[in-house]
C-alpha cells in the first residue's frame, strides 16, 4: 500500500514555512515586482531561514535533508510570491547548488556553497544561447584547456540571476563545448563567476512576468577560470547538467502547483462573494465545472510533482535508476505549466474586467507560470523524453 | 534551575466556526496549532534557560496522540524535553482536573524552578488552569506576565500588565507565571535545523498508570463543570465608527447620544 504521508519533520517544516512566508514574503511582494532585481534583503531572509542550503551536505554548511523537503519549499514560496521571482531564486539556487555538491572540486565546494548558503552570493545555470535552447548539442560556447586553467569564449542568453551575480556575487553553472566533433559527449560543466570576471559583459531583457529576478545573458571573451571550478570530468558535463536540470523540473512542477492552488483559493473565495443575475456566480454550474476539474489538476499535478522528487530522492539512496527519475520529473514537468496557467486563467476569468487588470493578483502568477513552459526544459523535451522511455532510444527523433 | 512550560494544541480558532444546531466547535478540516500563548510562554523560557545557562526546559502537555506535534514544535523552539500525558482516562476534564493531571505529571517530574504557562488558551479562553495549577502545586502565582528578568541569585522581577500599566514585581522561586504576550510580540518560526534537532530530544508519553494519583479526579469524573452549549452570540445592532479628530468626534458622539436619549442636555 502506497503511504501518501508527509514525515513529521516535513509537516513541521511546512508549517514554518507558511510562517515564514506570511511574516517575511507576503508582505514585501507587492513592492518586489517593481525592481527587476532581487532585493538582497529578501536572499538574506531567505539565507536566515535556512533555505538555501536545504539539501547541501552539512560539511559545507548545508542541512542535508531530502528532495522533497525542498519542494515543500518551492511550493509554500509560490503561494506567497504570486509572480515566482523568489521560487525562480530557490529552486535555481538549489538545483545548481546540489550539482556542485555533487561534483565540484573539494577546493570549489569550500569556496562557493557556504557563500550561497548564507545569502552573500548566488548560483546561477548558463546553458541557453541566442539561438541555441533543446538543442545543447548545437552550442557554439567553447572551453579550452591551458596550464591549470582553463579558457572560455562565447555568450549565454535568456538567464536568470545575471544582474545578482554581477552586483552581489556570485556565478553560473555553464556549459561549454571542448570537442566539439563529439557533440553532446564533448561538453564541460564549469562554475563561471560573474562578478568582477575579466571577460565578463552582461547584457539584460525584460521578462514578461517573474519581474523580481533578473533575465539577460553576457558575452564571454577569453575568460580564465581555475581547473577547480570544473564540475565532474571533462567531456562528461551533458550527463551532470542533467541532474541539476532534473531537480529544477520537480521543483517547477510544485512551484506550479503552488501558484496555481492559491489562485483557486483567490477564486474560491471571490465566487463566494460575487453575485451575478441574482445569486453568487459560486452557484452556477459553469464555475462549479471549471473549479472541480481545476482543482482535481492542480491536485494531480501535486501529486506527480511530489513523486518526481520522491524518485530522485530514491535516486540518491541508490534505489532508483537514472531512467525512473527522468520519466517521473518529464511527466510532472510536462504538465506543469498548461494546467497551473489554464487553472489561474479560469480564475482570472471569474473577476471579469478586474481580472484582467494590473490590480489583479492572479495576473502576475498567470504571466509567471507561463515561462515554465520553456524554462528548464520545455514542454516538447519533457514529452520527447516520456516518449523515449515508453518506445526506447531507438525511437529518439534527433538521432 | 529548572523550567517546565505547559501548552496546549488548539484549533486555529481564526478558521472555527460553530454549528448553529448542535452548538459545538465545526472542527473538521481545521488545522491544530500550538496555542499563541503558550508559543510566548515557551519563546520565554528558552530565552531565560539562554541566559542563564546550566538550566533545562520541560515542555509538558495533557491531550491526544495528536499533541505530538504542538509538543514538537516547542522541542523545536528550543525546548529540552517533552511529555505527553495522553491516555482516554483524560477524556472531558475541565480546567480543574486538567490542573490536577498537570500538578501530577510535574510532582513526576520532581524538582522544578519556574511553571511556565500561556495566559489562556484561544479555544477554551478561561484562563484557570495556571492559576488552578498553582494552587494544586501549592506555589506562588503571578498573572498576566509580559516579562520575566533573573539575576545572578535567581530573583525574579517580573512585568505584570494591569488596564493602567505595569506592575514591577520581585518573586522567590518556586512559582508559577501565566504568560500574556506584548501586541509587539512576533512568534519564532523553526528553521529546518531546529526541527531536525527537535527529532533527537527526549520525548515521552505518560499514561493514567505512569502517573498514578487519585483516578476519580481525572477526565470527566473529576470535572466540575461541563460545556452544555457553544454558541455565536446575536449581533447586538449596528456599528458606527467615528472617525475625527478627539474634539469634534466628541461632539459627534454627544450628538448621537443625546439622539438615543442616552443623554439628555442641560
Amino acid at each position: 500500500m502506497v503511504d501518501y504521508r508527509f514525515t513529521e519533520e516535513q509537516e513541521l517544516f511546512r508549517e514554518s514555512m507558511k510562517e515564514f512566508c506570511a511574516s517575511e514574503i507576503v508582505p514585501k511582494t507587492e513592492k518586489l515586482t517593481e525592481v527587476r532585481r532581487m532585493p538582497k534583503e529578501i536572499i538574506k531572509a531567505l539565507a536566515k531561514f535556512e533555505l538555501l542550503g536545504l539539501i547541501i551536505d552539512p560539511e559545507y554548511g548545508g542541512l542535508g535533508t531530502d528532495v522533497i523537503t525542498a519542494g515543500i519549499a518551492a511550493e509554500e514560496l509560490a503561494r506567497a510570491d504570486p509572480s515566482c521571482s523568489i521560487p525562480v531564486l530557490f529552486l535555481v539556487g538549489t538545483s545548481w547548488g546540489h550539482v556542485i555538491d555533487k561534483y565540484g572540486t573539494e577546493e570549489a565546494k569550500k569556496e562557493i556553497l557556504p557563500k550561497a548558503i548564507n545569502g552573500e552570493q548566488i548560483i546561477g545555470i548558463a546553458t541557453t544561447e541566442s539561438d541555441i535552447g533543446s538543442d545543447l548539442g548545437s552550442m557554439k560556447t567553447k572551453i579550452s584547456k591551458k596550464g591549470d586553467k582553463y579558457i572560455i569564449n562565447g555568450e549565454k542568453m535568456y538567464i536568470s540571476g545575471v544582474a545578482e551575480a554581477m552586483e552581489y556575487g556570485g556565478g553560473h553553472v555553464t556549459l561549454a563545448k571542448m570537442t566539439p566533433d563529439k557533440g553532446t559527449r564533448g561538453m564541460c560543466l564549469f562554475y563561471l563567476p560573474l562578478k568582477d570576471t575579466k571577460g565578463i559583459t552582461p547584457t539584460y531583457v525584460e521578462d514578461i512576468g517573474r519581474e523580481a529576478i533578473s533575465c539577460g545573458g553576457f558575452d564571454i571573451n577569453n575568460v580564465e577560470i581555475p581547473k577547480h571550478y570544473l564540475l565532474g570530468e571533462e567531456n562528461k558535463g551533458f550527463y551532470c547538467v542533467h541532474e541539476g536540470y532534473e531537480l529544477a523540473r520537480g521543483l517547477i512542477a510544485l512551484v506550479c502547483a503552488g501558484a496555481a492552488s492559491k489562485a483557486l483559493e483567490n477564486g474560491i473565495a471571490y465566487i463566494k462573494e460575487r453575485k451575478a443575475f441574482g445569486r453568487h456566480i459560486g452557484k452556477y454550474e459553469g464555475i462549479q465545472f471549471k473549479l472541480a476539474e481545476n482543482h482535481v489538476r492542480i491536485q494531480a499535478l501535486r501529486e506527480l510533482g511530489y513523486k518526481a522528487l520522491w524518485t530522485y530522492d530514491q535516486e540518491i539512496q541508490g534505489k532508483a535508476s537514472r531512467f525512473d527519475v527522468s520519466m517521473a520529473i518529464a511527466m510532472a514537468k510536462s504538465v506543469a505549466s498548461i494546467w497551473a496557467s489554464e487553472a489561474i486563467n479560469d480564475v482570472m476569468q471569474w473577476q471579469g474586467a478586474f481580472g484582467y487588470t494590473k490590480e489583479c493578483e492572479d495576473q502576475k502568477a498567470w504571466r509567471a507560470v507561463r515561462s515554465f513552459t520553456l524554462a528548464e526544459g520545455s514542454t516538447e523535451i519533457m514529452k520527447l523524453i516520456i516518449a523515449r522511455e515508453l518506445l526506447g532510444k531507438e525511437f529518439l527523433a534527433y538521432r | 534551575m529548572k523550567l517546565i512550560a505547559c501548552i496546549k494544541q488548539v484549533p486555529d480558532t481564526t478558521e472555527v466556526k460553530v454549528d448553529p444546531k448542535t452548538h459545538t466547535l465545526i472542527r473538521d478540516g481545521v488545522p491544530s496549532i500550538l496555542n499563541p500563548y503558550d508559543q510566548f510562554a515557551i519563546e520565554e523560557c528558552v530565552r531565560i534557560r539562554d541566559q542563564i545557562g546550566d538550566c533545562s526546559v520541560s515542555v509538558l502537555t495533557m491531550g491526544p496522540p495528536q499533541a505530538r506535534s504542538a509538543l514538537m514544535r516547542c522541542l523545536a523552539l528550543g525546548a529540552d524535553e517533552a511529555i505527553l500525558i495522553s491516555d482516554k482516562a483524560f477524556a472531558g476534564s475541565d480546567t480543574w482536573a486538567t490542573a490536577y493531571t498537570l500538578s501530577l505529571a510535574i510532582k513526576k517530574i520532581g524538582f522544578f524552578d519556574i511553571v511556565f504557562c500561556g495566559q489562556q488558551a484561544i479555544d477554551g479562553d478561561t484562563a484557570q488552569v495556571g492559576p488552578e495549577l498553582a494552587q494544586q502545586l501549592g506555589i506562588p502565582q503571578v498573572t498576566y506576565v509580559e516579562k520575566i528578568e533573573i539575576d545572578n541569585k535567581n530573583k525574579l522581577t517580573i512585568n505584570k500588565q494591569t488596564e493602567d500599566g505595569y506592575q514591577i514585581l520581585e518573586a522567590k522561586l518556586p512559582l508559577l507565571l501565566t504568560l500574556l504576550p506584548p501586541t509587539s510580540f512576533q512568534p519564532e518560526h523553526p528553521p529546518m535545523s531546529s526541527i531536525l534537532k527537535a527529532k533527537r530530544k527526549p520525548f515521552n508519553i505518560w499514561d493514567v498508570e505512569t502517573l498514578g494519583g487519585d483516578k476519580s479526579r481525572f477526565g470527566l469524573d473529576g470535572s466540575f463543570t461541563q460545556v452544555i452549549k457553544t454558541y455565536t452570540p446575536p449581533k447586538r445592532g449596528e456599528c458606527e465608527l467615528i472617525e475625527d479628530n478627539p474634539k469634534e468626534a466628541a461632539k459627534k458622539l454627544s450628538k448621537i447620544l443625546c439622539k438615543n436619549e442616552a443623554l439628555t442636555k442641560r
